[in-house]
């Protein structure tokens, strides 16, 4: 396991504790997360038990096991918001990524710092093969984002199951390790190039 | 909810539930290594093609989600049994069902496949009313998701190295169909 919290330029990515109710509160209630998301936590007794479920997914031991983290900004210790990674099959070394954003803290770069650092976790920490993401093709936002970090559109689902009484659009993506890796390579280069 | 009456005819082909005298028959195709290459299962002893078709004679209507229907396909003349396809209701909220097809390496290339999977559309969109049908298959298996462009399903998903099957990573396609494609035409 790594050691957390793992920082990045800005931010730190950390386990919940049950002291961040207000700050989960704060953005997980909102209707325009929820409407995104497929659990429900819109009032308090919900968030706490999401918060209380969150705590508790801080290690990949086997298939079905979530680490979630909180994201919060260095500067002054706010939590901006969350990601995640599911290991959904230990075989072929798949896990999902989701990721939540305070709407407040939006258009500064937070989301996509932390789902970088979750990729990085994901495939040097735990050694991942494969990690892909799953989005609502009306969030714009979200894939513009999983795009732009080098993930690719592996599927686009038209009206594939009603959600919230309408109709879904999916799209998912994926990225594999030699692709991240690869990636990151390129990066580091760049930096020693201006250094 | 949803129980069609048998046998059901095409041009050249019938479908129709299976008895457990067509064992045999489909023995000769599953028990082949280039059969079942892209399919989850591995080649079949004769004693598991008897046990699968035994559960599949009960496989012939939809009463409730996961409930699939297989059916023989029949040679009309001469009569034989060529292939097999099936039907599944993954999704009853949503109308959402699965089809599939595994036909006998002699009868490839002849669109019977695709005269079959047809029915299948027909079957889960006009009986069982469904909103969408999608099939599923090995990205190599060109000969597979070529009947589904000929049925007019659109490709949805190309999932790479999603997982590992008998060794090997898998790459998988996905088309898909909407009912309302279907009305106005689709692969038609």
């Amino acid at each position: 396991m790594p050691d957390f919290p793992i920082e990045t330029a800005r931010l730190a990515l950390r386990n919940f504790q049950k002291s961040d109710l207000d700050a989960v509160m704060a953005y997980h209630a909102l209707p325009e997360v929820q409407r995104y998301l497929d659990w429900k936590a819109r009032d308090r007794v919900e968030v706490k038990a999401a918060l209380d479920a969150m705590c508790a997914q801080q290690r990949l031991h086997r298939p079905g096991d979530v680490i979630t983290l909180a994201v919060v900004k260095k500067s002054d210790g706010l939590l901006v918001g969350q990601v995640s990674l599911k290991w959904t099959d230990a075989t072929a070394g798949q896990a999902e990524l989701r990721f939540i954003l305070s709407p407040t803290q939006r258009q500064q770069g937070y989301a996509r710092e932390s789902v970088r650092a979750a990729l990085d976790l994901g495939f040097n920490e735990f050694g991942l093969h494969r990690i892909f993401a799953r989005c609502s093709a009306r969030n714009e936002a979200s894939a513009k984002l999983l795009k732009e970090l080098g993930m690719r559109l592996e599927a686009h689902f038209r009206e594939h199951a009603l959600f919230q009484g309408e109709w879904d659009e999916e799209l998912h993506f994926a990225i594999l390790d030699r692709e991240w890796l690869r990636g990151s390579k390129v990066k580091e280069l760049k930096r020693n190039m201006v250094a | 909810m949803y129980a069609p009456q048998f046998p059901i005819e095409t041009e050249r082909l019938r479908l129709r539930p299976f008895t457990r005298g067509d064992v045999d028959a489909v023995f000769t195709y599953r028990q082949r290594t280039d059969v079942t290459q892209y399919l989850s299962d591995g080649p079949m002893s004769h004693q598991s093609v008897t046990e699968v078709v035994q559960l599949r004679v009960g496989q012939q209507a939809f009463l409730a989600e996961g409930d699939k229907i297989f059916l023989a396909a029949e040679l009309r003349s001469p009569q034989r049994v060529i292939g097999e396809v099936s039907l599944i209701l993954r999704d009853a909220p949503s109308r959402q069902a699965e089809i599939g097809y595994v036909f006998h390496p002699d009868f490839h290339g002849r669109g019977y496949a695709t005269e079959a999977a047809r029915v299948l559309l027909q079957m889960g969109f006009e009986g069982a009313g469904m909103h969408r049908i999608y099939a599923r298959c090995a990205a190599a298996n060109e000969a597979s998701w070529k009947v589904m462009e000929r049925l007019g399903m659109r490709r949805e998903a190309h999932f790479r190295e999603h997982s590992f099957v008998k060794g090997a990573w898998d790459e998988e396609f996905v088309y898909a169909l909407l009912e309302g494609e279907w009305r106005d035409g689709a692969g038609r």
